[in-house]
C-alpha cells in the first residue's frame, strides 16, 4: 500500500562530512536508520583496505529517506552542520 | 512450492529442501572473480538495483508520485533480480543446525549491514554478528576491507554452539545466496540494522520466508509477551481479550525466534505447505 507523500529531501554537505565512519554521530542516533556509511565508490579502490580516518575514504548518504521522521536530531548531533533536510 | 526448492532441491537429500543439498555448498564457489565492476552486498539494493535494475531511488520515486503500479512493477523486478545474485531465506534454528553440519569451512565475521547503517566494527569473535561459509571463504584475503575484523574459522560443534547463542540474544538466522544455488553466509539478523529483515519488511523485496509457521497452543500460552519482544517481522503481538500471544501467520517468516524462546513451549513451528493457504506465501 502505498500514498503520494513528499519525502524529505536529506543532503549532505561531503566537503563538511570528510570521516562518517569514524564519528558515525548521525549514523547512530538516527531512529529510524535512515543513513548509511560505505566505503567510497571509486572502482579500482575497491579491493583495497579504507583506514576511516582519511578524508574521503567513506561516504555518508541518506537511502531511507522515506523512513526519515524529521526529527532533526541528526543535524544538531552533527558536529560539522553538514545535513540539511528539505521538508516539501 | 519454494522457489529454491523447485530449481536447486534434489529428493535425495533432506525432501527436496535446496539448503539441504550439499552440492549447493560447493561447486564454483572458489572461483576467483574478477574485481566486481558493479555495486555488491548493500549497494546492490541501495543503488541502481542489481545487474542495471531499478533499486531503492526508483522507488522511492514511484512513492513519491503515488504510481503504485509503477512502484509494484519495480518491486516485483528488484525482486526478482536479488535471486539471480543473493537473496536470503530464513531459516529456524533446527534447520540452521542442519545447514552447519553439511558446509565447511565455516568462518565467523563482521556484519557488512552493521557496518552500513549504524557503522559498527565487529573486530572479533565476541562482537561477529555474521558467518561466512563454504569454500568461498578461503580466499577471504583478497577483500581486506570486507573482512578488516579478521576471520575466525570454527568447527561445527562452535558454529552450532555461536548460533545458538546469537538465537538466545534474539536474532532472527537467515541464510545468504551468494549467486543461486552457492550458499555462502549465515547472517544474525534483526531490524532495521540488517538490509535483508528491512527490505523484506519494509518493501517485501529479497527475502524468502521458511518453510515453516510458527502456531500458539493457547492451552500452554500464558501471554507472558517474550515472544512479542523476538519477532523482527511484526507479526505477533499479544491480543488484549484473551491474554493470549496472537500470530498473524501471513506475516509470519518461521524463524521460529518464537518458539525458542517461549518459556512454557507454546509455540511450535509447523510445516508451511500443511497449511494450503500458506502454502505459496513466501515473500
Amino acid at each position: 500500500m502505498i500514498t503520494a507523500r513528499k519525502l524529505p529531501k536529506i543532503t549532505i554537505d561531503l566537503e563538511k562530512c570528510t570521516v562518517p565512519f569514524l564519528c558515525k554521530k548521525c549514523l547512530q542516533i538516527c531512529p529510524t536508520a535512515v543513513f548509511h556509511v560505505e566505503r567510497v565508490k571509486a572502482k579500482e579502490e575497491r579491493l583495497k583496505e579504507m583506514d576511516p580516518r582519511v578524508d574521503g575514504n567513506y561516504v555518508l548518504f541518506a537511502p531511507r529517506r522515506d523512513k526519515c521522521i524529521v526529527c532533526n536530531k541528526c543535524i544538531e548531533v552533527c558536529p560539522v552542520d553538514a545535513i540539511k533536510i528539505e521538508v516539501a | 512450492m519454494c522457489y529454491l526448492c523447485d530449481e536447486y532441491g534434489d529428493p535425495e537429500y533432506g525432501n527436496g529442501i535446496w539448503y539441504l543439498n550439499p552440492t549447493n555448498y560447493a561447486r564454483n564457489m572458489y572461483k576467483l572473480r574478477e574485481p566486481s565492476k558493479g555495486l555488491s552486498g548493500a549497494g546492490l539494493f541501495l543503488e541502481g538495483g542489481v545487474h542495471g535494475g531499478p533499486g531503492l531511488p526508483e522507488l522511492l520515486e514511484a512513492q513519491e508520485k503515488g504510481d503504485r503500479q509503477e512502484y509494484d512493477r519495480i518491486r516485483q523486478t528488484m525482486h526478482n533480480n536479488t535471486f539471480t545474485g543473493g537473496g536470503s531465506q530464513v531459516l529456524p534454528l533446527k534447520d540452521a543446525d542442519k545447514v552447519l553440519e553439511l558446509c565447511s569451512p565455516i568462518g565467523l565475521i563482521g556484519c557488512i549491514c552493521r557496518k552500513a547503517v549504524r557503522a559498527i566494527d565487529e573486530r572479533n569473535e565476541e562482537e561477529y554478528t555474521c558467518m561466512g561459509m563454504g569454500v568461498g571463504m578461503l580466499k577471504w584475503e583478497r577483500w581486506p576491507e570486507r573482512y578488516k575484523g579478521g576471520v575466525k574459522f570454527v568447527n561445527i560443534d562452535e558454529a552450532k554452539e555461536w548460533n545458538h547463542k546469537m538465537d538466545k540474544r534474539g536474532f532472527c538466522h537467515l541464510l545468504m545466496l551468494f549467486g543461486a544455488p552457492y550458499i555462502g553466509g549465515f547472517c544474525q539478523c534483526d531490524y532495521p540494522d540488517c538490509l535483508a529483515i528491512r527490505s523484506a519488511v519494509d518493501f517485501g523485496v529479497g527475502l524468502l520466508k521458511s518453510h515453516y509457521v510458527a502456531e500458539v497452543d493457547y492451552d500452554k500460552c500464558n501471554g507472558c509477551g517474550v515472544c512479542v519482544q523476538r519477532c523482527q517481522f511484526g507479526a505477533l503481538k499479544l491480543e488484549l481479550t484473551s491474554e493470549k500471544a496472537n500470530i498473524d501467520q501471513f506475516k509470519c517468516y518461521g524463524c521460529g525466534l518464537c518458539e525458542t524462546g517461549c518459556p512454557r513451549g507454546a509455540i511450535k513451528l509447523v510445516e508451511r505447505k500443511s497449511l494450503p493457504a500458506l502454502a505459496e506465501v513466501w515473500t
